[in-house]
């Protein structure tokens, strides 16, 4: 539930995904879910040379099992809330 | 009738090669019977009952249609289609109706979604186009007709069944020569007379389009998702909508069912196929056979597009103007429309409102939870800050507004009908709470952890014991489990927990044994409130020696006597932990006790060299949760704990890192934390200190700083010296506020005195050491300048106010000796802080500062010096010493 619930902040923020496939795409976070399904809208791809048909997608739903990384602005985090939250994870299944 | 599809009474399955492995023997003994008699049952089995019955089977016609081969995945729009067209080259002859529910409903909703749009928007025949008979019979779609009874209700089926049981398969040529798209005899629509299969007649028929237009309203509904029927008109269904005029003005001259019917329960799409002109038939004939022999059960969407393909002269959205011919480009965008609205009508229909509802109810309660400050913890918190608190809204609330407003669901119109929709998926979100504590998960997981410590990490218990549970729901949603859920994903190491905490309260134990030093617990120690005796104990004249200091300089050989490293990183977790819990309190309005924090703190703790309290703030963690700390502890425990501090503060950490003396090459790693430091602890302090200390205290805790610790070296630290202003500069401003009053007694007083004079002895002939040495300062700004390489950004320059505050303060307490003293010993500094100022003037401006910036360090300097040097009446200026006037 934590990554869930920390991707949840970052709805309307714009992110950069790069998938398994090495493919990134930027793009302003629409949704997510409880998979970390992604729901990136306004999207463009960093290499558009490489995936032209990328260029005309407008917005794209991702598995989330096909993400490697979600590159985040460092702004966009509360790293002292996020600890707590870490914690409060470690706590609950503790009991 | 048989599973999946599987057709006894077709002849032409026999070539199937399946069938043929199974069948080698009784083959050649019925070869020749098979052609005229009706199929035995040895002839078609297919060695499906090897396998063993499973429970409900006998659901599996209704669940998956039965004329669907096995080992299919199903395509519940198209898998017909797709299967039926190998055996395009055979024979005819099977007179079952392949039907399929499957194949019902995929037509039924592409003539649904022709109702929608004409339900809503028809406008009245009579009004537009009095001539539509005339183009009705021109250009009304042809060579349909047999598409229309294919679509059968419930009901007929079932009569079809018990007809089929009372009679056995009749001959093919009688059959249904509609159905397989035969030639018939124009106009004759009707099978023949004396034929005792009814769903060919009209009366079945209309009863299965009044069924039609009950499956309808599911489809109606589904854009409002929850279903509010009637809402504006789902946007997909509107492309169609052009269509409807054209269609019902073909179809109305030629109605054959009254009126009122018509209206309602005719599906559109179909009149005209059924009410098709002659020659049309005729025509088109030639070209339909081969096609729906292949697609005796097609849906009628698929069908759509074939006769679009195949027959471009056939589509039935022809409107009046197709008299003349299509263009090509027209044809085309026609062409993609379709294919378009095909695409969108493929799976419509499948699941009703109360599905879409279980299903979404289910999705939801996966989501949503109970204890949002627990399991949504980050969320819920990051978004009250980012607002400024927006308690009042629920998670309940939050979620179902989320799920509306990213699941797509428009209701007819991004705003409209929103709150209504918010609403109803605030009840769904209820329902889903509720789903989600029926779920016996917490059972479950106690099991499963229990069973993974005795296994030691094995997941395949967890697996099981979680697949168990969850096979009712297996199959209906895909993959189910309740238990590995978001909440609890499967996890990649599985460590038996319980196990692992055993061994470390063991490594603990060890830990407390072997750091656990005989210590003397000197009573003086801890006798803080006897203001008078300031006499040294034992170990605290140990402490104050200078050799003594340096032994903390390792920050290692410090923790390990506080009990090692790794305990004092698990005390600072679990100082954490009980803060988090107690924060949890007093958000959801719970008694607050405070206890086992305290014991986590070990304030107290006799067992150690080295106060476990004090280590914990060598980590920057441990330093950040200090204000937190203090929100929850009461007064006297607050004094307890700055009076430890105090008394240790040789051994912290953050004193030696910011001592020169220890520390000559600071990094920047080391500066920063000299920085979260002194911006969250000394904060605290000073806070404690001006809000709710006494005069007395403020002594106590001098006097346990100056008793335990070498003032000396402490001084030369810019932390330390820190904390001794905030100490006395504070104690000179109550004495100066009751001086007014004349609260202060003489005894504390008398007190005062005495404890500034152990600091002022302790200091005496050191004070040049508070300030750094020039080769320190210089590395201070080197390191900040590499941190800072932004261009544009002031050079750093070393702050030296703390010190000047430090003397100042120091001053200000003392009485004219000591003064003079301090002026003695500082001279230099003062001197050579004038000349820096001065020099600052005379300096031509390099190019990387300003005018600006060396007139502000100049004042700045001055400033400073002038800080301290105010407390004695003086005052500097323009290189100049001058009494205050």
């Amino acid at each position: 539930m934590l990554f869930f619930s920390f991707f949840k902040t970052l709805v309307d923020q714009e992110v950069v995904v790069q998938l398994k496939n090495d493919i990134e795409l930027k793009g302003t976070l629409q949704s997510v879910d409880q998979f970390l399904n992604l729901k990136l809208d306004n999207i463009s791809c960093t290499d558009e040379e490489k995936y032209p048909h990328l260029v005309s997608v407008r917005n794209i739903f991702i598995r989330g099992s096909t993400v490697r990384y979600v590159y985040l602005n460092k702004n966009m985090v509360d790293t002292n809330l996020l600890q707590d939250a870490t914690r409060r994870e470690a706590m609950s299944e503790r009991k | 009738m048989s599973f999946f599809g599987f057709d006894p009474t077709a002849p032409q399955q026999q070539s199937h090669p399946q069938q043929h492995q199974h069948q080698q023997q009784q083959r050649s003994q019925h070869q020749q019977q098979r052609s005229q008699q009706p199929l035995d049952f040895e002839d078609t089995y297919k060695g499906y009952g090897d396998y063993q019955a499973e429970d409900e089977d006998f659901l599996n016609d209704e669940t998956f249609g039965n004329n669907v081969e096995l080992g299919n995945n199903f395509d519940f729009g198209h898998s017909q289609q797709q299967q039926q067209q190998p055996q395009v080259g055979q024979p005819p002859a099977a007179p079952v109706p392949h039907r399929s529910y499957v194949a019902a409903a995929a037509s039924g909703t592409s003539q649904q979604a022709h109702m929608d749009a004409a339900v809503d928007l028809r406008p009245m025949e009579s009004l537009w186009n009095p001539n539509s008979g005339a183009a009705a019979n021109t250009a009304g779609p042809t060579g349909d007709q047999a598409e229309q009874p294919r679509v059968l209700s419930m009901e007929e089926i079932e009569r079809n069944q018990r007809q089929m049981q009372m009679h056995p398969p009749p001959p093919p040529p009688q059959g249904y020569p509609a159905m397989q798209g035969y030639p018939m005899p124009p106009g004759n629509f009707m099978p023949p007379p004396g034929q005792n299969y009814p769903m060919m007649a009209p009366p079945p028929q209309q009863q299965q389009q009044h069924q039609q237009f009950q499956q309808m309203r599911p489809v109606f509904n589904q854009p409002n998702y929850m279903g509010y029927p009637g809402n504006a008109p789902p946007p997909h269904h509107q492309p169609q909508q052009p269509h409807q005029p054209q269609k019902q003005q073909m179809v109305a001259p030629q109605m054959q069912f009254p009126p009122q019917q018509q209206q309602q329960q005719q599906p559109v799409q179909q009149a005209p196929e059924q009410q098709a002109p002659h020659e049309q038939q005729l025509a088109s004939q030639v070209a339909m056979p081969q096609m729906d022999r292949s697609s005796s059960s097609l849906s009628q969407s698929s069908n759509e597009r074939d006769n679009f393909k195949g027959h471009p002269r056939q589509p039935h959205q022809r409107q009046p103007r197709n008299r003349e011919p299509l263009t090509p480009e027209e044809q085309k965008r026609l062409e993609v429309r379709h294919a378009k609205v095909e695409k969108i009508l493929k799976h419509s229909g499948l699941m009703t409102p109360r599905d879409k509802d279980f299903i979404t109810r289910y999705q939801l309660s996966q989501i949503v939870t109970e204890d949002p400050y627990n399991e949504d913890f980050y969320f819920q918190v990051y978004k009250i800050i980012q607002r400024g608190g927006v308690v009042g809204e629920s998670n309940k609330g939050l979620i179902a507004r989320a799920y509306l407003e990213h699941s797509g669901h428009r209701l007819g119109g991004r705003y409209k009908r929103a709150d209504i929709a918010l609403q109803r998926m605030q009840s769904q979100v209820e329902k889903a709470v509720t789903v989600a504590k029926e779920r016996p998960l917490r059972k479950q997981e106690k099991e499963q952890s229990r069973e993974n410590s005795n296994t030691e990490g094995s997941n395949s218990a967890g697996v099981s014991s979680a697949g168990q549970s969850n096979d009712n729901r297996d199959g209906v949603l895909g993959k189910i489990s309740s238990s590995l859920n978001s909440k609890a994903p499967r996890r990649q190491l599985q460590i038996p927990t319980s196990n692992k905490t055993l061994l470390n309260s063991l490594l603990v134990n060890d830990e407390h044994a072997t750091a656990a030093k005989p210590t003397n617990p000197d009573a003086l120690m801890e006798v803080t409130e006897s203001l008078g005796n300031v006499e040294l104990s034992q170990t605290a004249r140990v402490r104050r020696r200078s050799s003594y200091a340096f032994t903390s300089v390792d920050q290692s050989s410090v923790l390990s006597r506080s009990g090692g490293r790794k305990f004092v990183l698990s005390l600072i977790e679990t100082v954490y932990e009980e803060v988090l819990e107690l924060e949890a309190n007093l958000r959801s309005g719970k008694p607050i006790d405070n206890k086992k924090l305290w014991e986590a703190l070990h304030i107290n703790d006799e067992l150690y060299e080295v106060c476990p309290f004090i280590s914990m703030l060598s980590f920057d963690k441990g330093v950040k949760i200090m204000p937190r700390i203090f929100n929850f502890l009461e007064k006297d425990q607050k004094l307890k704990l700055l009076q430890t501090f105090f008394s240790e503060l040789s051994h912290l950490n953050i004193i030696i890192i910011s001592s020169y003396k220890t520390n000559p090459e600071p990094t920047e790693s080391q500066l920063k934390q000299i920085d979260i430091f002194q911006t969250v602890f000394l904060k605290i302090i000073v806070s404690f200190l001006s809000s709710s200390s006494n005069f007395i205290e403020i002594m106590g805790l001098l006097l346990h700083l100056i008793k335990n610790n070498n003032v000396s070296f402490i001084s030369t630290s810019k932390i330390g010296l820190n904390l001794i202003t905030v100490l006395i500069s504070r104690a000179a401003l109550i004495r100066q506020d009751t001086n007014r009053s004349n609260m202060l007694s003489s005894p504390e007083i008398s007190t005062w005195n005495e404890i500034y004079d152990k600091l002022f002895t302790a200091l005496e002939s050191k004070l040049a050491a508070v300030f750094p040495p020039k080769e320190y300062i210089q590395k201070v700004t080197s390191v900040h300048l590499k941190g800072h390489v932004a261009p544009g950004a002031t050079p750093q320059h070393y702050d030296q106010a703390y010190i000047w505050q430090f003397l100042a303060s120091l001053a200000l307490s003392g009485k004219l000796n000591h003064q003079r003293i301090i002026i003695d010993e500082v001279r230099d500094q003062i001197f050579g802080t004038i000349n820096e100022a001065e020099q600052l003037k005379e300096t031509a401006k390099t190019p990387t500062e300003s005018v600006d910036d060396l007139v502000y360090r100049r004042e700045k300097l001055y400033q400073d010096l002038n800080l301290f040097l105010n407390v004695m009446g003086l005052v500097s200026r323009d290189g100049e010493i001058s009494e205050l006037k």
